[in-house]
């Protein structure tokens, strides 16, 4: 019995609109609009008004971009777009923030709305295998496919536009598909999952928590908990002289804990350890600040908040009687 | 062979109110228990405590395992139909099956599917789509080919119209019950599965009122239509009910012997409705 993975693959049926076609769909917008704007800008470059969108940077006339270009240029711009090409797909890497929350919060109430939890718990399955397997998919499985999705549009922007440049007699393909970043960014990229599911696990803990505790409205729960919380706290605050330090309770309750699914939540919390950032640097920086994170006591601390919660979320599951 | 279910003590609380009441309660293998009580009485609160779904006081093994403590052993040997119309709404026939064949170790796949092949589902119709009478054939096909020690049905036909609820109760008497196996059902229309039942179980404000088998109804209750004339020496035999029928008087005796109730007027065995009424009288006021 491969409990597991069939755990895992209902949840992937039944959350496909949020893990598969939120990012497709995101995607699918993102190419057209890139793709569009390059062809646009190839067409209308032809009576000299037009500018050509290279590499998320510079517009550049594309008649301009053609005649002046020289091999040491061409180099450069082969190399900038190398190591920038994912930045096109950010705005995927983003959705995953809201469609990870969203999943946690309706994660273990909405069987316990529609009663389907007396089907599940008909089978031999055991809440905790339950709960890790929605875990899972909120912390691996959404993030795989998304980041799946960004390099897919990715590749296919970038191909997109040498295509097109090669058309117009500036060939890239050469200098691009040489050049170690190229491969280099990819496995960057996938190299953030393992700091997400170690960061966000605190935020998907306390969601699957409040899912699994509320009779009503979990996403009031979790979220006016909190606020409510910080709006007393600064009540107190202004009448007895401040004896909390607010700025901490946002960043932290409210920001950590609420936050850290959204991927990147961790760049305001790390110091910046190299000042000289360029484009060809800086996803190498980026991941290089993000793996320091596994030397703070911040990171860890989460993680063990959200093993808690988890774990409270499965005592949840066990005995809660739904009347 | 030890019981299937075993209570002693058993207890459920909501805040101050008993749901179930220091019951004792024995349940044997190969039998069809049918648990009977009005609405609020206890009955699904026993079926969870059973199921390992709530947390409960005293005793309690089912097939010699804790609920509490052992549910996820307990769960590979027992299914349940907690409730009509549970199933995902979001999952099509096919997930279904698969996802049970892929959990379930003696879940049997083509035993499901030659019984879904006399229905009109489809594999790839989705449960919303589906009129409650289907997802209730769908929820039967899973379980009938689960090859479970105890089969527990908590009202599970409830709101089906009679064809439903007539195939519902055949099936599972021709297609899948056996002398290994057990099945607790618990529903308000008594009269439909009065023929199908073993033993009997009525159980009022948590507390069992009556546990018996069918035969032994049989035996001990007798039902008698006296006219006027008898009226008086009927009633002083003691009956548990009387109602009036055409000028005539239905009395219901327990534990009076046939032969001294035969000169009063025509005998017969109660259903199980009229037993049911006659018991649980003044319930609700």
């Amino acid at each position: 019995m491969n409990t597991m993975k069939w755990l895992l693959k209902r949840e992937y049926w039944e959350h496909k609109g949020g893990f598969f076609w939120a990012p497709a769909v995101v995607s699918g917008i993102l190419a057209l609009l890139s793709i569009g704007s390059m062809l646009i800008g190839v067409i209308s470059s032809g009576n000299g008004k037009g500018v050509f969108h290279a590499g998320g940077s510079d517009f550049v006339s594309l008649k301009h971009a053609l005649s002046s270009i020289s091999p040491a240029e061409k180099l450069e711009f082969a190399q900038g777009l190398a190591s920038a090409y994912p930045a096109i797909s950010m705005p995927i890497i983003f959705t995953l923030g809201f469609v990870v929350f969203f999943y946690c919060l309706s994660s273990l109430y909405d069987e316990r709305k529609d009663r389907s939890i007396l089907f599940w718990k008909s089978l031999p399955v055991s809440d905790r295998d339950t709960v890790i397997s929605k875990a899972l998919t909120a912390l691996i499985v959404g993030p795989l496919i998304v980041v799946a999705f960004a390099l897919a549009l990715s590749l296919l922007v970038l191909l997109t536009l040498m295509v097109l440049a090669a058309f117009h007699g500036l060939n890239l393909f050469g200098p691009v598909l040489g050049n170690a970043n190229f491969y280099l960014v990819m496995a960057q990229i996938v190299s953030f999952i393992p700091i997400y599911v170690l960061w966000a696990l605190p935020t998907v803990g306390y969601l699957m928590f409040v899912s699994s505790w509320a009779k009503t409205k979990p996403f009031l729960w979790a979220v006016g908990v909190p606020v409510v919380g910080g709006v007393i706290l600064t009540w107190v605050n202004a009448l007895a002289g401040s004896p909390f330090v607010l700025e901490s309770y946002w960043k932290v309750i409210v920001g950590r804990g609420l936050g850290s699914v959204f991927p990147g939540s961790w760049l305001g919390m790390i110091t910046e350890t190299e000042t000289n950032i360029n484009p060809d640097n800086a996803l190498s920086m980026l991941l290089a600040n993000t793996y320091s994170l596994l030397g703070t006591a911040n990171l860890w601390i989460g993680v063990v908040i959200g093993l808690v919660f988890l774990a409270g979320a499965v005592r949840m599951r066990r005995y809660r009687d739904e009347g | 062979m030890s019981s299937v279910l075993h209570a002693t003590a058993l207890s459920k609380h909501y805040g101050k109110q008993a749901a179930v009441d220091r019951v004792n309660l024995e349940i044997q293998p190969g039998r069809i228990v049918g648990l009977i009580g009005p609405n609020g009485s206890g009955k699904t609160t026993t079926l969870k405590a059973a199921l390992g779904l709530i947390p409960f006081e005293g005793e309690l093994k089912v097939l010699g395992f804790d609920p509490r403590t052992q549910r996820d052993d307990l769960m590979k040997e027992v299914c349940f139909i907690a409730d009509v119309a549970v199933l995902p709404r979001w999952m099509r026939v096919r997930d279904a099956l698969d996802f049970v064949a892929g959990t379930h170790p003696k879940f049997d796949r083509s035993k499901a599917d030659a019984y879904l092949a006399k229905t009109k589902l489809k594999p790839t119709m989705k449960v919303k789509e589906m009129s409650k009478g289907m997802i209730v054939q769908l929820h039967l096909a899973i379980v009938m080919s689960i090859d479970a020690k105890l089969l527990v049905l908590d009202e599970p036909t409830l709101g089906l119209d009679i064809l439903y609820r007539k195939q519902f109760y055949q099936n599972l008497l021709e297609e899948y019950f056996d002398e290994d196996k057990t099945i607790i059902v618990t529903t308000h229309q008594v009269e439909e599965i009065e023929h199908i039942l073993s033993d009997l179980i009525f159980i009022r404000e948590g507390k069992i009122t009556l546990n018996t088998s069918m035969d032994e109804i049989a035996e001990r209750f007798t039902e008698v239509m006296v006219g006027s004339e008898y009226y008086a020496a009927a009633k002083a035999l003691g009956p548990i009910d009387e109602r009036s029928v055409f000028g005539k008087t239905v009395f219901l005796f327990d534990g009076i012997n046939r032969s001294t109730l035969a000169p009063l007027g025509d005998m017969k065995t109660p259903g199980i409705a009229d037993l049911f009424v006659a018991t649980m009288k003044g319930t609700y006021a």
